[in-house]
């Protein structure tokens, strides 16, 4: 395999050849790696086979959300709808499953997220609202909405149908974790070398640049906020076909989960910068921290706690690193 | 031990810097620097791009450390990298871009962190009366509550000039001061240059524009590959001789690019007429042949790169009527559009406008076109790197640095992407902004010798640029705007900058009597 010093992390690479660079992009694994050393040392279940799997399939709802805020990210916006978008395809998933045919169930949550990431995308490209704050005004809404739909109640599913996606598997591999690995797989591949994941790039980068050399911004902006809203729909009937339930509250935290998780990987909140695989390692992260406490019995409500100063803990490491590299040149 | 050291004897040395060297990750930026600024004089320093003027000027400023030698503010001997130390000995820095708060008014930026008080409030009053006055004694027409990000770019400058003087500085050191600016803002900026130098203000002076430096300086230092090449007085160096220097070779100073193959084609490629933009452009004609270069000139604010934006399809409440080979399209209203009508599109600003500065050169070049080097959506690396490659080596950019981040090229191999880009779409027309700015004497040269070689292909292309000499030496008509109308257009192998001066001072009277 020749090398390809023309990906962006590579040409980073090429031009400045230090040891600053390679902490910068791959400190995020050493520590992956460290904690996983750590856990297992304590106790060896958290690298079993049948350990590694659940935590692929416990996690893929994030996983997939994930993946497609990432193009969010490095196109230069946020969403901060994804959680509630998600609830509310788990709870429409769930209340059309209890009576009708789960594939209708399913197409019909997957419909209503990829809805409401083109809603999304029309208020932020037509008004020109900050993404930021859109996303949060209708982050409330359908919040709301999921609450008026369940009457605070639980939706529960009880066809087994319903339930093969989410729990099923095929030769001990679970469904949901087969999902995550192909989103992950498909996604990388397109924000890496699709010519629509280098359009992102470079509205992300330099936004006026890109529209006077002739790109559609405003389409391809939009169309982040189109792709993490069918996430949401996907993440949204894996969860609601794991659990066979669904409430107005599945998981507050899973928003900023899920940010943390891509920004973990420095895939920069001002964008034009970032990678698939580094969302990759900012979900392994999280989700090994979430799985340790589970394997090593500590109490739970440290975990947000734990979770909270990594974020700030890999940062603040990333920020110091950057300006040891500044000092160095300019 | 150097020559100027003893030849200072004359002016006792403001500033003194001695064997200073400085290097960022294993680059030489300076390579043991002796450099001696007499008191109150104007002291040019000019080089090509990364010859270390910049450098230099940081460290003598302050805001940046020397890794060897040492550096004197008359008797006292200075610690490099300590801006407070150096502002103290009176040394004030002027950037070529403001730093400023710019949701602040004038006269916060200027007494930023030293408003005048009464009590616990700030002495508004007292603040602007102060601006005012200095402003006033160095010839600068400012409004102390004007909002800083709305002032022009010259204004803005000249926040940092008040600010050094209300804190009693008396060495100034100016980054290319005049770049960017129109004639009119140059000569104010030279007329308060005049006023610093009466208050025996010492300045140090770096520019692009020899010209000027010759102008304005006692003396003027080369510097090249961060080493000195000589310091001398102004009237020893010839424009030749400075060029040279900053070369390091011989050099044959262009003259005249306008070829002889040019002329004597008639078809018109490209008419305009009526073209308004609200707020920006009156109804504005122009026409243009195959093989032409039509000049846009004017001062700041008269329209070019609106002109050009219009055209390019970036102002979409342009309007007006548009014929392309004598035939009336739509105006385009999008940049995709204009794309398609063949009119290639090179913005002002590159690291603002034209580029995408994390991505590659290649990735810069062809991301217009990236359906030209993708199959099935994704892209092919060997075909981005031919295409880019076909692009740019007419353009005398060596392909092998199309792998390089744009953020990490030259000015002039970043102008290239971008004229490469654009000639990406294959244009009938091709828009040139500011094509040349800021990059240095050789670069220069190269972009006009492509122009030449582009329009001779038969390539129509508008060249806008506040360079009014760059103006006058490439185009063979030259369309004069003002106030966002046209004032004319000068044609004839004659035009010199002074009959544009004088097409755009005669009509600015008489829209002023009337």
């Amino acid at each position: 395999m020749t090398e390809r010093p023309w990906t962006l992390a590579g040409t980073a690479r090429s031009v400045r050849a230090s040891g600053i660079e390679l902490v910068r992009t791959y400190g995020i694994v050493l520590g992956l790696v460290v904690l996983v050393a750590a856990v297992a040392s304590q106790n060896s279940v958290f690298v079993s086979h049948n350990n590694l799997l659940n935590i692929s399939s416990q996690y893929a709802p994030a996983a997939v959300m994930a993946a497609g805020l990432t193009f969010v990210l490095i196109s230069g916006g946020i969403d901060l709808s994804i959680g509630a978008n998600f609830n509310l395809c788990a709870v429409v998933a769930a209340a059309i499953g209890q009576h009708h045919d789960p594939g209708l169930a399913f197409l019909a949550a997957m419909a209503l997220g990829t809805g409401i990431g083109i809603l999304n995308a029309l208020i932020v490209t037509i008004t020109g609202i900050d993404s930021f704050i859109a996303t949060l005004g209708v982050s409330f809404v359908l919040t709301s909405i999921s609450q008026i739909l369940t009457g605070n109640q639980a939706y529960y599913v009880e066809r087994e149908d319903f339930l093969s996606l989410g729990a099923g598997s095929w030769h001990t591999i679970p469904y949901a974790g087969m999902v995550m690995v192909g989103t992950f797989l498909l996604f990388g591949l397109v924000l890496a070398r699709g010519a629509y994941g280098q359009k992102i790039y470079a509205v992300g980068g330099n936004r006026e640049a890109s529209r006077l050399g002739g790109l559609r911004v405003q389409v391809l902006y939009g169309s982040t906020f189109v792709l993490v809203g069918f996430c949401c729909g996907l993440a949204g009937i894996l969860n609601g076909s794991q659990l066979g339930t669904a409430q107005y509250n599945i998981d507050p935290r899973i928003l900023f989960e899920v940010v943390t998780m891509v920004v973990l990987g420095r895939t920069s909140l001002l964008g034009g910068y970032g990678a698939m695989w580094k969302t990759v390692v900012g979900w392994a992260f999280i989700a090994a921290i979430g799985n340790s406490f589970n394997i090593l019995s500590v109490n739970s409500n440290y975990q947000s706690l734990v979770k909270g100063l990594v974020l700030i803990g890999a940062l603040a490491i990333d920020v110091y690193v950057r300006r040891l590299a500044r000092s160095g040149s300019t | 031990m150097t020559e100027h050291e003893t030849a200072a004897g004359a002016a006792p040395a403001a500033v003194r810097a001695v064997g200073i060297a400085k290097s960022f990750t294993g680059v030489h930026a300076l390579r043991g620097v002796d450099f001696e600024l007499g008191a109150g004089e104007l002291h040019g320093l000019v080089g090509e791009n990364g010859a270390g003027k910049s450098t230099l000027a940081k460290i003598i400023s302050g805001a940046c450390s020397a890794d060897e030698g040492t550096l004197w503010a008359g008797d006292a001997q200075l610690s490099t990298g300590n801006p407070r130390e150096h502002a103290a000995a009176g040394i004030a820095m002027v950037y070529q871009e403001p730093k400023l708060v710019a949701g602040l008014p004038a006269a916060d930026n200027v007494f930023l962190g030293k408003m005048p008080r009464r009590g616990p409030f700030i002495a508004r009053r007292a603040a602007t009366q102060r601006l005012r006055q200095i402003a006033e004694e160095v010839g600068i027409e400012i409004d102390p509550m004007a909002i800083a990000g709305d002032l022009t770019l010259a204004k803005q400058r000249m926040l940092d000039v008040i600010r050094a003087l209300d804190s009693g500085a008396e060495i100034l050191i100016m980054d290319e001061p005049s770049a960017a600016l129109g004639p009119v803002e140059r000569d104010s900026l030279y007329r308060t240059i005049e006023l610093l130098r009466e208050r025996k203000v010492t300045i140090l002076y770096i520019s692009h524009d020899l010209e000027e430096v010759v102008r304005l300086s006692d003396r003027i230092t080369v510097m090249r590959d961060g080493s000195l090449v000589a310091t001398k007085l102004t009237q020893e160096w010839t424009p030749r001789a400075l060029v040279e220097a900053m070369l390091g070779r011989d050099f044959v100073v262009p003259t005249r690019h306008k070829s002889e193959g040019r002329a004597g084609r008639d078809e018109e490629v490209l008419r305009v007429e009526g073209l308004s933009v609200p707020g920006a452009l009156e109804s504005v004609d122009l026409s243009i042949r195959a093989g032409e270069v039509l000049g846009i000139a004017g001062l700041v604010g008269s329209g070019r790169s609106t002109l050009l934006r219009a055209l390019a399809g970036a102002e979409p409440k342009a309007s007006g009527q548009l014929l392309l080979d004598g035939k009336e399209v739509p105006w385009p209203k999008t940049v995709q559009r204009a794309q398609r009508y063949g009119i290639g599109f090179s913005p002002e600003d590159r690291r603002r406008y034209g580029l995408v500065l994390g991505l590659t050169g290649a990735m810069n070049v062809a991301l217009t076109n990236l359906h030209a080097v993708s199959v099935a959506s994704f892209v092919e690396w060997r075909r981005l790197f031919r295409y880019a490659a076909q692009l740019v080596r007419p353009l005398a950019f060596d392909p092998a640095r199309l792998k390089t981040t744009a953020a990490f090229l030259s000015g002039g191999n970043q102008q290239k992407l971008v004229v490469g880009r654009a000639l990406g779409v294959q244009p009938k027309i091709l828009l040139l902004d500011e094509a040349t700015a800021g990059i240095d004497v050789g670069a220069k040269a190269e972009m006009f010798a492509i122009i030449d070689r582009l329009a001779a292909e038969g390539l129509s292309i508008l060249f806008a640029s506040s360079e009014l000499e760059e103006v006058v030496e490439i185009s063979d008509r030259i369309l004069v705007l003002g106030r966002g109308r046209s004032l004319g257009t000068l044609e004839g192998e004659d035009c010199t900058v002074r009959d544009i001066l004088e097409v755009v001072f005669g009509v600015e009277q008489e829209t002023d009597a009337a």
